[in-house]
């Protein structure tokens, strides 16, 4: 065929790739993606099956036998652990918007920078040989076919003849696929946004080598030959001594090559860089692996039901020359003369090199981008506003530098070793990260330093026992370092090391790399500590589905940036467009506080919700650097929130501690201690438990207006712990005050109000809080408290436990004041007694004797104080009864009542009749009486014990009665008048009355007619009267007892809620 | 999915995986590296080519029983 034809049939299906990659971007921007699929997810899977596979196979199955399965039975058997391993590998790389295996391998390990940088050399260390290997095989085939020497230095020289020599197919094949990844792969920095246009050429070239494959092999099978059997028959008759093909060796060593070799491919699957990518970063739904986990081996089946048909059918064909096996399935279409056969096969070999190529250097290169160049360009501090533009630029520039690294190993290497070899090299190299992988994903105790020793010893046996001796192949290295050991030091022989030599060079290699490399994890992680974004980061992978109830945060950030800033910094890395967006997703369902901008627990969040946006372009060890920097740039700094409760965790024994220390200052309030020293108590409680350097107690003083320093403990300064403070908004104390709210500032730099600020700097204080002390939700006081050394001290549950604090003291005003009011009470008592004593005193002592007469009377008082009086003055032959009441039963009644006695026993003798004595009465006490809103009422009987004659005045007083001995009817002394204390000019009327022997005359006051019984009855007039006149015959004190005795017993009670007085003037008959 | 017959579920899926390791290595294979034929076509290959569909179809009959995951944390995985 010519060169023209093949290149333009090349480039016809470049177009096609082309072109479908952009259908597919277009299907996805329409929302209408054809990649998130589960059938075209098991497709791109097929990455796998690369040239190797596809002319490799062969040719490995033609000269060495039946292993060359082992590299799709390990795929087979691991893709049973999927649904439980890779699930879990991809809903955490989901979370935590991994970009490559170097990010998820730093992600686990605390995000750490160097890790990921190891795994990167590593990872491009070993994938290099492999891209050669694949440009090999395309260069190599299109040489084949075009039929131009093996060694051909450039086929474009037929064209343009003056190109410089380097200039060879495999040089114009690498630009090529060079251009096509970074149209598909380096269009955007957002890895996590997936790769549409390159997914859906994979996904295309695995259908396109899978179906020229089968196409050959039918052609071999059925074309060349008549099927299975009879290739194997006639295998058999003319290879008798080729038989070993079909068998598994029964050589000593043989079993541990297909073991090695199965659990190689098991691994490489998993962890090859571009296998990652596209299980895990591409993936759109984590369901797909259900249906990969059949459809993929499935088509690994599909790939490989020809190969051995195709291998024997070569054989014969060829009369047993193996050393082209490799090409096998181009050259027997070929020798066919089957051309157009030929360059289907081509284009299928073409699809499989130029798919892993792509994929794999768009990992890679991700990989350097954010683990290897990321590191060191945020060291150097770019000053631009947008690095974006040129952080894409790298990965340009890296994706073309990891494919021409391929091209110049095949330049210089790729020559002698053989395609299966190349291979399993890279295989073994993949192999080394699952320790820390799989490590890292189920064991918690896995260290960063035990995962970068394991990984360090895991790559230096890797090249000892299998680059080494490719290096002597070459000719690189004397062949004596294989056969002798380096210097002599037979021990040291790379494929026998330490005198390992009864195995195959794989499971040798594999056998000591493990060991070391999962020795050195095993050991080095138990013998150190995680640090604590270790920890964090562990809980996140290994329990990743309990990882939404991981604990609080427990930082805070010290000087914090506000949202505009974190948006700034991401727009510096992923553009202005990215950074709003995703910006105004977080804040979309997030409470802002007044100022605009979020809580300052809810800093931390935003900080970590930027460096996994970060991530997403850059990884996670560069995010984190990134915001490291910049926090530390503008001087703000994460601090873990200074754990007040002491040693033990915050989110599990806290509630211990707290009640604790409430249980102390509850016990301080109930101790019954004067309130200074409960007040002291409890302030010494919060100085010394939480370290603070002053606590003060603030109670609101009514007459100044201003909340007054009561106790205090810790520092002694003018501004803070003797201070009185304002009432207004001026000041925090002030503020907390009025709104009965707690006011705290975990970082005095953020003090807003004037006065505030000037005595915190005064006084060096870095944080404080005010909380107000309340008695029946009414703020009393203010308790505050300062600390000069600690910023981000009070977390909510502090703040709890502190608000808990101000309620004990405002319980321990309460208490106080009731104490206080009690001992008024019974100062108050006291004093009460007293005045009932003189009270009683004021009262006559004793009853006068006159002859033939009986004479009795009682007051009782319904409090101590009455505010009843009776008296009697004695002028032979007159003697005078005086019953008076006076409205309230207090002291100033009672005084008033002392008063008018005075006033009576002073003026009576000189006054002459009862209407001129209460006339004057009135006069005299009407001033006080007004004053005091008192008035009294008051009956004044002159009697005539020799006349038995009668005068009387009444002020308003009850209507006394008289029991008439003669026809036992009631009399009613009235007299018009009105009460004292109202008007100064008031006419008395004066009355006169004859008594006779036999007659009572009772006064009384109207606390016994208006007895009350529950019914809210009366005692009553009538009922009075029934009581004098069942009890006429007795004595005037019994029938003062009877009656009260019936009162009593009407009311229900004893006690009698007004004053009750009588006094009873019984002549005898 | 409960959480009892999610463990079920992984420790068949776990045996199934060990019996695919021991049957398609040595020295299990040792029983038809023989170089007997059947149809012309050697033992071994016939038991690695019919053996291979079968542990597929084994996986296949298995993710059919598998309930999709909708959570983005699910807690079957461990």
């Amino acid at each position: 065929m010519s060169l023209q034809q093949i290149s333009i049939t090349t480039i016809i299906y470049f177009a096609i790739l082309f072109s479908f990659a952009f259908y597919a971007l277009s299907r996805r921007k329409a929302g209408r993606s054809i990649v998130s699929n589960p059938h075209i997810y098991s497709l791109t899977l097929a990455v796998y099956c690369t040239s190797w596979t596809y002319y490799g196979s062969v040719g490995r199955a033609a000269t060495t036998g039946l292993d060359f399965l082992t590299i799709y039975l390990g795929p087979t058997l691991i893709c049973f652990s999927w649904w439980f391993l890779l699930r879990k590998i991809i809903i955490i790389s989901k979370q935590q918007n991994i970009v490559s295996i170097a990010d998820f391998i730093s992600s686990r390990y605390g995000k750490s920078t160097y890790l990921g940088s190891i795994v990167t050399i590593f990872a491009v260390l070993g994938i290099v040989p492999y891209i050669a290997l694949q440009l090999k095989a395309i260069a190599y085939t299109f040489n084949l076919l075009a039929g131009l020497p093996e060694k051909t230095s450039s086929p474009l020289q037929s064209i343009v003849p003056f190109s410089p020599q380097f200039i060879d197919t495999t040089f114009i094949v690498a630009l090529i696929l060079a251009v096509f990844c970074i149209l598909f792969g380096a269009m955007r920095l957002d890895s996590t946004e997936h790769h549409e246009g390159l997914m859906a050429v994979v996904a295309l070239e695995s259908i396109v080598k899978l179906f020229a494959f089968l196409v050959i092999g039918i052609f071999v099978t059925y074309g060349l030959f008549d099927g299975f059997i009879d290739i194997f028959s006639q295998f058999s008759a003319l290879f008798p001594d080729k038989q070993h093909l079909l068998l598994i060796p029964a050589e000593c060593g043989s079993g541990a090559r297909w073991f090695s070799m199965t659990f190689m491919s098991m691994m490489a699957i998993m962890f090859l860089p571009r296998q990652f990518h596209v299980m895990v970063i591409e993936n759109s739904d984590h369901n797909h692996i259900r249906t990969a986990m059949w459809a993929f081996p499935t088509y690994l089946f599909l790939l490989n039901l020809f190969v051995l048909p195709i291998a024997l059918g070569g054989i014969i064909t060829f009369n047993g020359d193996t050393t082209l096996a490799d090409y096998y399935v181009l050259s027997l279409p070929l020798a066919a003369g089957q051309n157009a056969l030929a360059v289907m096969v081509f284009i299928g070999g073409f699809s499989a090199a130029a798919g892993m190529v792509m994929l794999e250097s768009v990992a890679s290169a991700t990989m350097v981008l954010n683990n290897l160049i990321m590191p060191i360009i945020l060291r150097c501090n770019f000053k631009m506003a947008d690095i974006s533009g040129l952080l894409l630029n790298i990965k340009r520039v890296a994706i073309v530098s990891i494919i021409y690294l391929g091209y110049f190993y095949y330049r210089t290497l790729g020559e002698s070793a053989a395609l299966i070899n190349i291979g399993l090299i890279s295989f073994m190299a993949a192999t080394q990260f699952a320790p820390a992988l799989l490590g890292g994903l189920y064991w918690n105790r896995a260290t960063h330093r035990g995962a970068a020793t394991g990984l360090i010893l895991g790559f230096v046996l890797w090249f000892y026992t299998l680059i080494v001796p490719t290096f002597i192949d070459t000719g690189w290295i004397p062949l004596s370092v294989m056969t002798e050991g380096p210097l002599g030091i037979e021990s040291l022989r790379p494929t026998a090391l330490f005198y390992l030599n009864t195995l195959d060079i794989w499971s040798h290699s594999l056998f000591w790399t493990m060991f070391f490399n999962l020795g050195s994890f095993l050991a080095v992680s138990i013998l150190t500590t995680p640090s604590a974004s270790e920890v964090d980061q562990a809980l996140l992978f290994v329990d990743v589905s309990t990882w939404k109830q991981a604990p609080q945060n427990r930082t805070r950030i010290s000087k914090a940036p506000t949202i505009m800033e974190f948006v700034d910094l991401m727009t510096k890395f992923i553009g202005e467009k990215q950074a709003n967006s995703a910006i105004s997703s977080y804040l979309g369902d997030r409470e802002i506080d007044e100022k605009g901008s979020l809580s300052e627990f809810e800093i931390p969040d935003l900080k970590l919700f930027t460096e996994k946006t970060l991530a997403a372009s850059v990884g996670a060890a560069a995010a984190r650097i990134i915001i490291e920097n910049y926090l530390s740039a503008r001087g703000s700094k994460m601090e873990d929130i200074f754990n007040i409760f002491g040693t033990v965790s915050l989110s599990r024994d806290a509630s211990r501690e707290q009640l604790t220390v409430l249980y102390e200052a509850a016990h301080t309030v109930s101790s019954g201690s004067d309130l200074d020293s409960i007040f002291n108590n409890i302030l010494d409680l919060l100085y010394r438990q939480f370290r603070f350097d002053l606590c003060v107690i603030r109670i609101y003083n009514d007459q100044d207006n201003t909340l007054d320093v009561r106790n205090f403990r810790g520092i002694d300064t003018d501004f803070l712990s003797h201070a009185n403070r304002e009432i207004n908004e001026e000041t925090c104390i002030g503020t907390t005050y009025i709104h009965n709210k707690v006011v705290l500032a975990n970082d005095s730099d953020c003090v807003n109000k004037p006065i505030s600020m000037e005595i915190i700097r005064q006084e060096g204080i870095k944080s404080f809080a005010h909380a107000p002390i309340t008695v029946e939700g009414q703020p009393i006081g203010v308790l505050s408290s300062y600390s000069r050394y600690a910023k981000g001290i009070y977390t909510d549950e502090f703040i709890e436990l502190y608000k808990n604090l101000a309620a004990q003291i405002g319980i321990a005003w309460r208490n106080a004041n009731q104490t206080m009011q009690l001992i008024e009470a019974s100062e108050q008592e006291k004093e009460l007694r007293i005045a009932e004593l003189i009270q009683l005193g004021l009262l006559p002592d004793k009853m006068p004797a006159l002859a033939k007469h009986d004479i009795a009377a009682i007051c009782v008082p319904a409090k101590q104080i009455g505010g009843d009086y009776y008296d009697f003055i004695i002028e032979p032959p007159e003697f005078d009864i005086v019953v008076a009441d006076v409205s309230g039963h207090n002291i100033g009644a009672a005084l008033l009542m002392a008063e008018a006695r005075t006033f009576i026993q002073a003026r009576a003798r000189q006054l002459s009749s009862p209407t001129a004595i209460l006339d004057a009465l009135n006069r005299f006490l009407h001033d006080d009486l007004t004053k005091a809103e008192l008035f009294i009422t008051m009956f004044y009987l002159q009697y005539d014990f020799e006349k038995n004659r009668i005068t009387y005045a009444n002020a308003g007083h009850n209507h006394p009665l008289i029991l008439r001995h003669s026809d036992n009817s009631f009399e009613e002394l009235d007299a018009e008048g009105l009460i004292l204390g109202i008007h100064t000019d008031v006419t008395f009327e004066e009355q006169f009355s004859q008594l006779h022997p036999g007659d009572i005359l009772v006064i009384y006051t109207d606390g016994i007619v208006e007895t009350e019984n529950n019914n809210e009855e009366m005692f009553g007039m009538d009922q009075l009267k029934n009581a004098i006149l069942d009890n006429a015959l007795l004595s005037a004190q019994e029938i003062i007892d009877q009656t009260m005795s019936l009162a009593r017993m009407f009311q229900g009670r004893r006690h009698f809620n007004d004053d009750v007085t009588m006094v009873v003037l019984k002549i005898d008959a | 999915m409960s959480n009892e017959s999610t463990t079920q579920q992984r420790q068949i899926w776990l045996i199934f995986f060990f019996l695919g390791v021991v049957m398609l290595n040595f020295p299990f294979l040792q029983i038809f590296n023989r170089v007997e034929t059947f149809l012309g076509i050697p033992l071994l290959v016939i038991y690695l080519f019919f053996g291979w569909p079968i542990s597929i179809a084994v996986v296949y009959i298995f993710t059919r029983t598998i309930e999709d995951d909708d959570s983005d944390h699910s807690s079957e995985v461990d």
